[in-house]
């Protein structure tokens, strides 16, 4: 018996105008698997996703759901299948729960009982009969979710879900995510942050400019990412520069400008990139010749890194 | 975020293939919506509202306005006072009640960003349109019933309830009158239905409320006045005003429905032309938006 797939799209291209916005992309989910389609803005995530919805129709290529597609099965082709694309859209002037009611009736209705248990598990229990008009942002990607769970999917697909959220935001959408990739449902997530991709896929499709830049599980990414970067800043810049040479398992370069830290203004420093163990000799070597340490601070994970590589965006080191 | 809630979809045994919503669940939706909407309460309110201040008000002139159809006896006559205001509804009033609704209903879709939410459900997109064109143009006919009732109500209560004298000067019992009356508003149905049409044609084109329900008054309105310039006969036929006139054949001596056949006909075209091209818009169309 052959696997079914979740998810089984085929050189699927999409152009607007002269934007090829999604260029040849072949993603294949097997049922089950947590999937990241991973891109920087405008890498062409969410037109693929929209084409998997049937919002709009691909220029060339196929793709199949749980083996139906759009040609043969219509709207049938969602059976299952469940998420949304960008921001999800709600009807201001009804409450969160008659939002979930009302969409339920397109479903041909939920069971009893579900449009409760569904705002419970996105924690809308409580504002579910304010109107939806007034939910912040937060709280509408998580009626999203709501919405999405209600159709009780076999397959989720969630573009950008943390997008635009404030921290506490996005990390109570990443548990979110992760407690329903835990629970065995097959997940398609979209992100532009390695991170979040990171700790829950199993395997990811960097996508961008609407081409694939890669195709793999993240441990094989993990195994081609390169060295880790850290930001150096000291009282005597040149100095600790010229102590690298006695260090040949690692680089250091003149950082450039507008590289920033976390809590601070732009640094005008070093940066260091290499093994661990050997960037933590390298600064001991540099304190020890009574150079003065002002920062120290990793700047990006190895995939991170990695990521920015394989989608040439700028970045220094 | 609660940790404690159970997922409604903990093994994949459990996930259940969602049904698919009949055309009664969809249009259902979108009686909900509608509902929950001002402007819909606003419309019916002020179709059955209405026409008490207007019927007092052009029952208490001193002078009636002659040069208007029943213009003559509409401080006298309730009858006449009901079919002078039917005239001056279907100039604007009835086009742009009817499409508060039907020039907003696809294009609100396009205002909130929902599409994609709906689309995204189990119901085709032909099935929504069906619903949404079903919805409208029930809601503009329940709107002109309720505006004809209360209008034939408060005439009559007002003007009265005398003898009418028909257009050919022939003297109309009142029963015969009440009948005629209630008759010659409810011809205005099938042009109603029809400026439904156009005003969704227009909302899915333009994907804006404003043009949805501002266009539909502005084309009828230009319809009429070249139904009133001379020279152009061979067009009136085919406007979608001419049959708002239809019923004028009821109160003549002898009575003809030659117009309200040939109206009857002319709407239906329309609302055919108008919706199919509608639905072909919304069927190929890229949803990209929201
Ligand atoms: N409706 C549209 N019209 C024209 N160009 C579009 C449209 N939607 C997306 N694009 C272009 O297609 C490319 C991919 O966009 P998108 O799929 O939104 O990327 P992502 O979701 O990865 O940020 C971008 O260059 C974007 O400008
Ligand atoms: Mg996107």
């Amino acid at each position: 018996m052959t696997t079914q797939l979740a998810v089984d799209a085929v050189g699927v291209t999409k152009a607007f105008g002269q934007v090829r916005a999604v260029d040849d992309v072949t993603i294949q989910v097997a049922p089950g698997e947590v999937y990241g389609v991973l891109g920087p803005n405008g890498a062409g995530k969410t037109t693929f996703l929209r084409m998997l919805f049937g919002l709009i129709r691909p220029d060339a290529g196929t793709i199949r759901v749980f083996d139906k597609s759009w040609d043969s099965d219509g709207v049938g082709v969602l059976d299952g299948v469940a998420g949304f694309i960008e921001s999800p859209g709600f009807y201001p002037y009804l409450t969160g729960r008659q939002n979930l009611e009302g969409l339920a009736l397109l479903d041909g209705g939920a069971r009893p009982g579900l449009v409760e248990e569904v705002l419970e598990v996105v924690d809308l229990t409580d504002r579910a009969d304010r109107k939806v008009g007034g939910y912040s942002y937060g709280m509408r990607q998580r009626l999203g979710v709501a919405a999405s769970l209600l159709r009780e999917p076999r397959l989720l697909v969630l573009d950008e879900p943390a997008n635009g959220l404030d921290p506490a935001g996005i990390r109570d959408m990443r548990a979110l995510v992760k407690r329903l990739a835990a629970s065995g449902l097959t997940v398609l997530l979209s992100s532009h942050n390695m991170d979040e991709v990171e700790e829950i896929c199993d395997n990811v499709t960097i996508m961008n400019r609407g081409g694939v830049a890669y195709h793999g599980s993240i441990t094989d990414l993990r195994a081609m990412a390169p060295d880790p970067g850290h930001l150096l800043d000291t009282n005597d810049n040149a100095g600790a520069r010229a102590l690298a040479a006695d260090h040949p398992g690692i680089e250091v370069e003149r950082a450039e400008d507008g590289l920033t830290v976390v809590g601070q203004e732009a640094a005008d420093g070093l940066t260091v990139v290499g093994q661990e163990a050997a960037v933590a000799a390298y600064v001991a070597d540099v304190v020890r010749s009574g150079i003065v340490l002002r920062v120290f601070t990793p700047t990006r994970t190895p995939l991170e890194a990695l990521f920015f590589m394989l989608t040439d965006q700028e970045v220094a080191a | 975020m609660t940790a404690t809630s159970t997922l409604p979809t903990t093994a994949p045994v459990k996930a259940g293939t969602p049904g698919r919503p009949g055309l009664g669940a969809t249009i259902r939706w979108e009686l909900r919506k509608l509902r929950a909407q001002h402007r819909t309460k606003a419309v019916l309110l002020g179709a059955l509202l209405g026409p008490v201040p207007i019927a007092l008000v052009i029952h208490a002139q001193g002078r009636p306005p002659k040069d208007t159809l029943f213009g003559r006896y509409a401080t006298t006559n309730g009858f006449a006072l009901s079919l002078l205001i039917l005239g001056f509804a279907a100039q604007w009033v009835l086009p742009l009640l009817i499409a508060v609704v039907a020039g907003d209903i696809f294009s609100s879709e396009d205002t909130h960003g929902t599409w994609k939410t709906v689309l995204t459900r189990s119901a085709s997109r032909a099935q929504l349109f069906t619903a949404k064109t079903v919805t409208a143009v029930g809601f503009a006919v329940l709107t002109l019933l309720v505006l004809s009732a209360s209008t034939i109500a408060s005439s009559v209560l007002v003007g009265g309830h005398q003898a009418l004298t028909g257009l050919g000067g022939q003297l109309i019992a009142p029963s015969t009158a009440l009948k005629l009356v209630g008759a010659s508003w409810l011809t205005t149905i099938p042009p109603t239905i029809g400026f439904a049409c156009l005003a969704i044609l227009l909302s899915v084109w333009s994907r804006s409320s404003a043009v949805g329900i501002a266009a539909p008054v502005v084309i009828g309105m230009v319809m009429q006045l070249v139904g009133a310039m001379g020279g152009v006969e061979a067009l009136r036929p085919f406007l979608l005003t001419t049959p708002y006139e239809a019923w004028h054949g009821l109160l003549s001596a002898p009575r003809f429905t030659g117009p309200l056949v040939e109206g009857l006909l002319t709407t239906g075209a329309w609302a055919a032309v108008t919706l199919a091209v509608s639905f072909a818009l919304l069927r190929r169309r890229d949803i990209t938006g929201g």
